[in-house]
């Protein structure tokens, strides 16, 4: 798994024990371990390929660490990421709010980084409507004002799990195909060379 | 010439000799050899192509041997993958090829002119420069190879055999990469130049393999592996924390940080280890010993897998302390916990180097990324690490940081801990040798006394014994008794009866 090739990197984000790595191990392996305490289940590292039509785009998924202590280095985690999954837990309002500012930071420091905001813990609602704390619709106000998916998933049941990883590579391709037009034209090469060939003489 | 040597001595110059040599009626200049600048520039193309070309012979005759080389051991090697994706593969090979050198040419004379404008108000420096660029570089080069690099250059070329066509081409760009950046003064340029040289070059050559050579991007990614690898070790001395940066700054500035902060325990950082468990704390020994490792390699990728190496090792500490597979969540607080412990040797430079010059595909996504990452979140915690990040009192980190208190003995378990404190063997090894300490003082000081009261004894010695002799000599008064002379007395002899009587003279008559 190591030497797997990665096409795209995506990063999870969200506070403590709103259910990231969950996420990721009901995806991964198709299953939920149950536990008083969630934050522990799978590799923080997995790479995933994943069928998108005729062709096969590997994510290459990051998980991070929640806690608050680590915010301010949380810009050297999504440098450079494709997609990030912000997640927050539909019982607990204050996870929204750090959501919120993930968002915030991904909008200022990495444009090109498309974001799939996801509710985490569905199936807590689903048994008892009175835990919701979140309105599903002022999640996706917020959700198309910053301009992303909005997904309401449950590990436990794996509701919209594959679902928004799917969406997730889908995206992906149909992206990298427009970025990589540009990319292919001869003249873009020769202008990099040239930027190197004048730095050795930089007094302009 | 002549005009400058007259010009030396003062002597009158004729304005017939102030004109361009080529008689083009403009003026010439002392610094383009008496030519005006429109012939000088023209003259100077002239040699200049004349060098390249004698560079682009040297370069063919390496090729020829590298080909005779390799035909005569692999006479029937299978067909590279362009000949076989291509209709006409001698054609099309050769007419995007030879255009991407005249480019290179173009850029060679390009650099020329500028480099000449530069220059040209001051003399004759540039020309000079120009001629060092294009020679000097061959001979340092092999100067500098050691078997090291030997070796990696043969491993390289091994490689590139296999690849046929495609191989050759990238072992002429790579040597003339390096021929280019080692005659660059690395002093000149600064990192993020470097950096950004290395990277376009990585960025061209990926792109002409997969865009020309038509190669898929597993095999693509396979050779930028190899000529990362190659690349780096030859450049390592010069670019691994350059001069110009202030890397080594940083190095010990992050080093005297971490040696500061000996006292951080694995609580503090909320961190699931128990390394009473033997194979917890082999495997952190593991990890410890990766990671300083890690400035031992030369090649980025290396440096790399050190690191991937570490991880996981503390992700098989992580799973056998909590009986589970572990998260992000624990896995950053004990990559910190591990990189204070091992406080490896130029850390900041060795995530400089591993930034600037990796393959960046490999960096941003890849495993081997994740685990970089998290090692720059690591040495940067480390850096910022204030008394909140580990849920300590401001006064408390204070005292912590200035050495004044260390964490075990505000607990009150200093003085009862036993030798076998599970938690920090440092600081079981410290109070056994504490012990050990006062028991040595203590010894010391019965010496010491022992030492005394025999120094005391010594100096009553020779009183006592002058005492006693005293107190002898005045109850045996010293009294010489008349000496007894016996009076020899020959009547009273009586053994004398038994000896023959004396001899008596007699008198001899004749």
């Amino acid at each position: 798994m190591s030497a797997m090739r990665v096409d795209a990197k995506v990063v999870m984000l969200g506070k403590e024990s709103v259910g990231k790595t969950s996420l990721v191990e009901r995806y991964v392996h198709h299953r939920f371990l149950v536990g008083p305490y969630q934050n522990t289940i799978g590799a923080a590292f997995v790479a995933k390929p994943i069928q998108v039509g005729e062709k096969v785009i590997t994510l290459g998924i990051w998980d991070t660490a929640g806690s608050e202590r680590y915010e301010a280095m949380s810009r050297i985690y999504y440098r450079g990421a494709r997609a990030a999954i912000v997640s927050y837990d539909l019982t607990d309002s204050s996870s929204f709010q750090r959501a919120r500012f993930w968002v915030k930071e991904l909008q200022n420091c990495e444009e090109h980084c498309k974001i799939y905001l996801c509710g985490s813990k569905s199936d807590l609602i689903s048994e008892d409507r009175s835990l919701r704390q979140i309105d599903y619709h002022d999640a996706q106000d917020f959700a198309d004002e910053i301009g992303a998916q909005h997904f309401e998933t449950s590990s436990k049941t794996g509701t919209n799990v594959d679902e928004l990883f799917q969406k997730v590579a889908e995206d992906y391709n149909s992206n990298a195909f427009q970025e990589m037009k540009p990319e292919e034209t001869s003249v873009d090469l020769s202008q990099k060379k040239d930027s190197y060939f004048y730095s050795c003489c930089h007094n302009n | 010439m002549s005009q400058r040597t007259e010009r030396r001595g003062g002597i009158h110059v004729d304005q017939s000799d102030l004109l361009c040599k080529n008689g083009c009626g403009y003026y010439g200049n002392a610094a383009w050899q008496a030519l005006c600048s429109k012939c000088w520039r023209e003259e100077y193309q002239k040699v200049r192509h004349k060098q390249i070309q004698d560079d682009w012979a040297l370069a063919a005759k390496l090729q020829r041997e590298e080909e005779a080389a390799y035909a005569s051991s692999h006479g029937s090697q299978a067909q590279p993958p362009p000949q076989s994706t291509n209709p006409q593969p001698g054609h099309a090979s050769l007419g995007p090829f030879s255009k991407f050198e005249e480019k290179k040419t173009n850029e060679k004379t390009r650099k020329v002119t500028t480099v000449k404008k530069f220059f040209s108000p001051s003399s004759r420096s540039a020309p000079k420069k120009e001629t060092q660029e294009g020679k000097t570089p061959s001979p340092s080069l092999s100067r500098r190879a050691s078997f090291d690099t030997d070796q990696v250059s043969k491993d390289f070329m091994d490689f590139l055999k296999n690849l046929h066509k495609p191989g050759r081409e990238i072992h002429k760009q790579c040597r003339a990469f390096i021929v280019t950046m080692s005659s660059k003064k690395v002093q000149d340029l600064g990192a993020d130049e470097l950096s950004e040289c290395v990277q376009d070059f990585y960025q061209n050559l990926s792109d002409r393999l997969l865009g020309h050579f038509k190669g898929s991007s597993e095999s693509v990614e396979q050779v930028m592996d190899q000529v990362e690898k190659y690349i780096m070790t030859r450049l390592y001395k010069s670019v691994f924390c350059p001069e110009t940066s202030d890397d080594e700054k940083k190095d010990l500035a992050t080093q005297n940080r971490i040696r500061a902060l000996h006292w951080v325990t694995i609580e503090m950082l909320c961190l699931s280890f128990d390394e009473e468990i033997p194979e917890v704390s082999e495997n952190v020994v593991k990890a410890i010993t990766d990671v300083i490792e890690m400035d031992s390699k030369r090649v980025p990728r290396d440096k790399l897998s050190c690191i991937t190496r570490c991880s996981k090792h503390i992700f098989s500490a992580i799973r056998i302390t909590k009986k589970e597979p572990a998260s992000a969540d624990d896995f950053l607080p004990a990559l910190i916990y591990i990189v204070l412990k091992a406080n490896p040797p130029r850390l900041q430079s060795n995530i400089q180097y591993i930034t600037r010059f990796c393959n960046p595909s490999r960096l941003m996504s890849g495993e081997d990324g994740y685990y970089f990452t998290n090692l720059c979140c690591a040495a940067a915690f480390i850096e910022k690490l204030d008394a909140q990040s580990l849920n300590l009192s401001p006064e408390e980190f204070e005292r912590y940081m200035s050495g004044q208190a260390s964490p075990r003995s505000s607990d009150g378990v200093w003085s009862s801990a036993p030798p076998s404190d599970p938690i920090n063997p440092v600081l079981a090894q410290l109070n056994t040798n504490l012990e050990a300490l006062s028991g040595l003082s203590t010894r010391q000081e019965a010496l010491m006394e022992a030492a005394q009261s025999l120094q005391a004894e010594l100096l009553s010695w020779p009183q006592s014994v002058q005492h006693e002799v005293t107190g002898i000599l005045k109850k045996y008064p010293l009294e010489v008794p008349p000496r007894h002379v016996p009076a020899i007395d020959d009547n009273d002899d009586v053994d004398n009866d038994n000896l023959p009587p004396p001899l008596m003279p007699q008198v001899f008559s004749g």
